[in-house]
């Protein structure tokens, strides 16, 4: 989530996104559209779409993993940038979000890349973890309940390959993870999955501080 | 070059650091020599931003990585570190000086065969890597040197690194003058073209990634 990325002034920010972001014309639609929402802040940032584009191309990943659809605007960045032989498994609760999510990924035409699970996330990676799913993701992006990342983490950890990648949105929280007066329930989340990734050596990681705070981690092989 | 992530503050640049960096000893020994030269200190890259290159070094498992601009060694030694055992940097840099301090450390940490400095004008360099035929054989390029050159070594760079390799290319934000249009001297300017050179270059993929001073990663895409 969050629409910048909020940790630079503005006229850099703005000279940022003049100089490197070229937002394909169906994520520029479902920018528009998701603009109109009040939780509009719930999307990624563009320059956060373009890194993860980057690094899908770079992986050269064919499945990935998408933990919080929303109205499906990483989905679309993982299908554009996989191209036709890639797949997208996308998990969300919310029937009116993703009903935005499904028309932009027909306009699209790559709705056929795209698999949605309605339902809470916890309970579709189980089915994916005990349904053989196993190292069968080249990346996931989880940016869900902030609560429940660890968790996500944990399953994503099983469902990637060894040498993919897990990015984790909104791992800077705003700036509220550095102010230790800041004790609320989300602040304590993100400050203990931080923790917890940062202690993981199963993983080589970097907080990247593009949008509200972008974690990859890379699993070891 | 440049410590921290700009305006970012130091509490969040502080809490970012404690949170996610895992700096070896070695590169850390390295970074405080470094910072007794002073003036100069500051054209080291931060440690986060040597722990994201290691990374993407990682992530495409490169084996052969070109660096112009070496300075005391730091960037070179932590890709070097993230680099399997047959790797190889090709490092350029004009100062005898700088360079030694690196040579020690990447001794002490045993990657000093990884690493081949030359020292020289990196464009002659650059040139003579290409009448040798290594077009198209590096896996990797980093920048970081003399801005008013950048757009040429950018052009060598592409030329140099294979389909699917990195292009990556420090103080693009150049601390925040890039978007100020008052500052007009060549390095501002140099890197003012250089960025809209790479934003409309169908030859790459292409990431800005406002980490340090700013850090423009290119892929360059197949043929």
């Amino acid at each position: 989530m969050t629409t910048s990325s909020m940790f630079l002034p503005e006229h850099l920010y703005r000279y940022m996104i003049d100089v490197s972001v070229q937002e394909a014309e169906p994520l520029g639609r479902l920018r528009a559209e998701t603009a109109t929402l009040d939780q509009a802040h719930y999307q990624i940032a563009p320059e956060q779409g373009q890194l993860l584009t980057f690094i899908i191309e770079m992986i050269d990943a064919r499945r990935g993993l998408d933990i919080g659809t929303f109205t499906g605007y990483s989905a679309l960045v993982a299908a554009l940038a996989m191209g036709q032989a890639g797949r997208v498994t996308t998990l969300d609760v919310s029937d009116a979000f993703t009903d935005i999510a499904r028309r932009s990924w027909q306009a699209a035409g790559v709705d056929d890349r795209i698999t949605l699970e309605l339902g809470p996330a916890i309970d579709s990676l189980d089915r994916l973890v005990s349904g053989g799913q196993g190292d069968a993701y080249d990346f996931a992006f989880i940016d869900a309940d902030k609560e429940a990342y660890g968790a996500y983490y944990d399953r994503a950890m099983v469902l990637v390959r060894p040498g993919g990648v897990i990015a984790i949105d909104n791992t800077l929280w705003r700036g509220r993870v550095a102010d230790p007066a800041d004790r609320r329930p989300k602040t304590e989340a993100m400050r203990s999955f931080n923790s917890m990734v940062h202690a993981d050596h199963r993983v080589t990681p970097v907080l990247v501080p593009m949008g509200d705070g972008v974690t990859l981690a890379r699993k070891r092989g | 070059m440049s410590p921290r992530t700009i305006t970012m503050t130091d509490a969040l640049h502080d809490y970012l650091v404690g949170a996610s960096l895992r700096e070896p000893d070695v590169l850390q020994r390295l970074r405080d020599e470094t910072r007794t030269l002073d003036g100069p200190a500051r054209m080291q890259i931060s440690p986060e931003q040597g722990q994201f290159m290691a990374l993407l070094a990682r992530l495409i498992g490169a084996r052969r990585v070109l660096e112009i601009g070496t300075f005391t060694g730091y960037s070179a030694l932590a890709v070097a570190l993230a680099l399997p055992h047959d790797g190889l940097i090709v490092a350029c840099d004009v100062n005898e000086e700088w360079t030694a301090i690196g040579r020690r450390y990447w001794s002490d940490a045993g990657v000093a065969d990884r690493i081949d400095l030359r020292l020289a004008p990196a464009l002659e360099t650059l040139a003579a890597l290409e009448s040798a035929g290594e077009a198209g054989r590096f896996d990797m390029a980093f920048i970081d040197a003399d801005k008013p050159n950048y757009l040429a070594y950018y052009e060598h760079c592409l030329n140099l690194v294979r389909p699917g390799g990195l292009i990556l290319v420090d103080n693009v934000l150049w601390g925040g003058a890039v978007a100020d249009p008052a500052r007009t001297d060549p390095s501002t300017e140099a890197l003012r073209a250089l960025n809209r050179t790479m934003r409309d270059d169908s030859r790459i993929d292409f990431s800005l990634v406002p980490i340090g001073d700013g850090l423009s990663l290119a892929r360059r895409r197949e043929a």
